[in-house]
């Protein structure tokens, strides 16, 4: 059976008011945005919801929103890693208990663990609940800590609900090196990429990704990885040139362009709470023009 | 300048005797090899041909060797990398006049120079010949030091013969910023992968390989390849997945591994010269055990 994490999965910005308290109000908005412009299912809340800046009660509160709103609709994920371990686990066990559709963690952060750590790590948190949970490798942002071909099979062996990963080294070998361990001992694991790295994944048995300019342009993400699906290389590529030119645009102090650029297209979501920086008047204005240079304004839904 | 496509390159290694002193019967023998197992073209001497290994006037002679050898049946790629500047551009002309095809130069060995230095590097190399010139990329082999798209476009408006890059970075982005960038500042401009990573580039654009596993696997080499530049890319999987168990299975001993390798298939490259050391006996074992683990390794020649 193929996996349900699959498509262009659309991971929502947190909205905040001008105080920087959460604003439920435009959150469930922008669910229902998402779900209306094509997201194969929700994930809330990634570093680009400013995970790390919220406090646990906070992401409780909004986790239980997100499964009310989208209400089935499409699937659910909880992204559950948390500086403190106990935090995360507790974060788990209640996706688990509003009916969210599974999680997803990253290996642990700050103390670049072990290989028999994360291992140790991701069986505790698998056999903690029954939901199916996603790893997230992202070595590049965690001094290097990554988890192996080898530690993704034995996970597999061990673990039942150990479902996929989402890979973001964003690097041909890396990827190979996890899919050719996964896929040979459990076909449906769903082998995803951050970003809307497709056209590079999608060959060698990649089955979608989240998204980082979803809000921004929903129909180039479902139009990419339809075309990557088809094996379409040519419209692919031309397609993936202009979601990789809005990654280099959003990049830079991510998440706050990428809320920056939602209020050019008629979607705003309020500021980013520090240490992000919230963007100027003068760097929306310069995302505004980016956007229009690449047909943005044109093709892309403004407003909600 | 007419458009060179490199097509499918070889990477040959540099047979020693056990006196240390390159081999050329072997070397000759080893040409032969290459030329009638799928090369389109050859590279030499390669990182995996010890080219830093080689004295001045030594790697000069194996070069006019090869091209004699060679006797125009293939275009030969003569690999000009030094640290000094200066040094690799005499290379560079010797290259010419030896009547090699076209030149390919990494960034400076040690120096870790930032960007502008590297830029100016590659711009004296290509402008000391008419040939067609390749820029490689390799931040893991060169402490990091990359070629970034940003350089690649400086370096198009520079130099009339800078025709492509070769990747060993496998860094997706860089890839699809490059091939968007790039063929619309210069005709025929080409993406090369740097090993056989192959299916990745090829989605992105890349449209030659550069082969340093050919000398132990040509037909599934060729294979890859073949599938790759039809743009058969989900049928490519399968080749994809075994030359990255290959590859992953080499990579930890470099060179050794691959002289290792290819003594294993039948065709002894001889000794490696110091620093390199060859892999003890119980390595050499255990290496021999991992390749009959390759099923498509039962598929390819054994001897010469």
């Amino acid at each position: 059976m193929a996996s349900k994490f699959r498509g262009v999965m659309q991971s929502p910005v947190t909205p905040l008011k001008d105080d920087f308290s959460l604003d439920l109000l435009t959150f469930e908005r922008l669910l229902d945005f998402h779900v209306r412009t094509g997201a194969t299912a929700i994930s809330w809340p990634h570093h680009k919801g400013e995970s790390l800046n919220l406090t646990i009660p906070e992401r409780k509160r909004f986790a239980e929103a997100a499964v009310r709103v989208v209400n089935g609709r499409i699937p659910v994920t909880i992204h559950v890693s948390a500086l403190a371990v106990e935090d995360t686990m507790e974060l788990a066990r209640h996706a688990q208990e509003i009916g969210a559709d599974g999680i997803l963690a990253i290996t642990p952060y700050f103390w670049t663990p072990s290989l028999e750590a994360i291992h140790a790590y991701f069986v505790r948190l698998c056999r903690s609940i029954e939901l199916p949970v996603l790893s997230y490798n992202s070595p590049s942002y965690l001094a290097g800590v990554e988890i192996t071909g080898d530690l993704m099979s034995r996970l597999i062996d061990e673990l039942p609900n150990f479902a996929g990963v989402k890979e973001a080294s964003f690097n041909s070998e890396k990827f190979l090196e996890i899919s050719r361990a996964a896929l040979a001992k459990r076909p449906d694991f769903a082998m995803l990429t951050g970003v809307e790295y497709l056209l590079p994944s999608v060959p060698l048995g990649g089955v979608g990704s989240y998204s980082a300019a979803g809000s921004i342009c929903p129909n180039l993400c479902s139009q990419l990885f339809d075309a990557c699906i088809a094996g379409d290389w040519p419209r692919a590529r031309e397609l993936q040139a202009k979601v990789s030119w809005l990654w280099l645009l959003f990049r830079d102090q991510y998440p706050s362009s990428l809320k920056g650029g939602m209020v050019m297209m008629g979607r705003p979501v309020g500021p980013t709470r520090a240490p992000l920086p919230t963007a100027t008047k003068e760097r929306q204005a310069y995302v505004y023009n980016e956007l229009g240079r690449l047909g943005i304004l044109d093709t892309e839904p403004h407003g909600w | 300048m007419s458009p060179f496509r490199t097509g499918l390159v070889h990477t040959p290694v540099t047979p020693f005797t056990r006196e240390r002193r390159i081999d050329y019967d072997r070397y000759g023998e080893l040409i032969e090899f290459h030329i009638v197992n799928g090369a389109d073209a050859l590279a030499l001497p390669m990182h995996a041909g010890e080219s830093v290994s080689l004295p001045d006037a030594e790697r000069r002679a194996l070069l006019e060797f090869a091209i004699k050898r060679v006797n125009g049946r293939k275009p030969v790629i003569a690999h000009v990398s030094e640290t000094g500047t200066g040094i690799a551009a005499a290379l560079a002309r010797h290259a010419e006049a030896a009547g090699a095809t076209a030149i390919v130069a990494t960034t400076p060995y040690y120096w870790t120079p930032p960007p502008a230095m590297v830029l100016e590097h590659f711009v004296e190399i290509g402008a000391a010949v008419t040939i067609p010139m390749l820029v490689y990329n390799a931040p893991e082999e060169m402490q990091g030091t990359r070629v970034t798209a940003d350089l690649c476009r400086k370096l198009i408006g520079r130099l009339p013969n800078f025709v492509g890059v070769v990747d060993l970075s496998l860094d997706w982005q860089f890839m699809i910023e490059l091939m968007t960038d790039a063929p619309r500042l210069r005709d025929g401009f080409q993406l090369l992968a740097g090993t056989e990573l192959l299916v990745s580039p090829a989605a992105i654009g890349a449209t030659g390989l550069f082969a340093p596993l050919a000398g132990i696997t040509p037909r599934l080499v060729r294979a890859l390849y073949e599938m790759c530049r039809d743009q058969k890319l989900f049928e490519a999987r399968m080749a994809q997945e075994e030359l990255a168990a290959l590859r992953q299975a080499l990579k930890p001993a470099g060179v050794a591994g691959i002289k290792a390798a290819m003594r294993a298939m039948g065709r002894d490259c001889g000794e490696l010269r110091p620093p390199l050391l060859p892999l003890d006996p119980a390595a050499y074992q255990r290496l021999v055990g991992e390749l009959d683990a390759i099923r498509a390794l039962r598929e390819e020649p054994r001897g010469w």
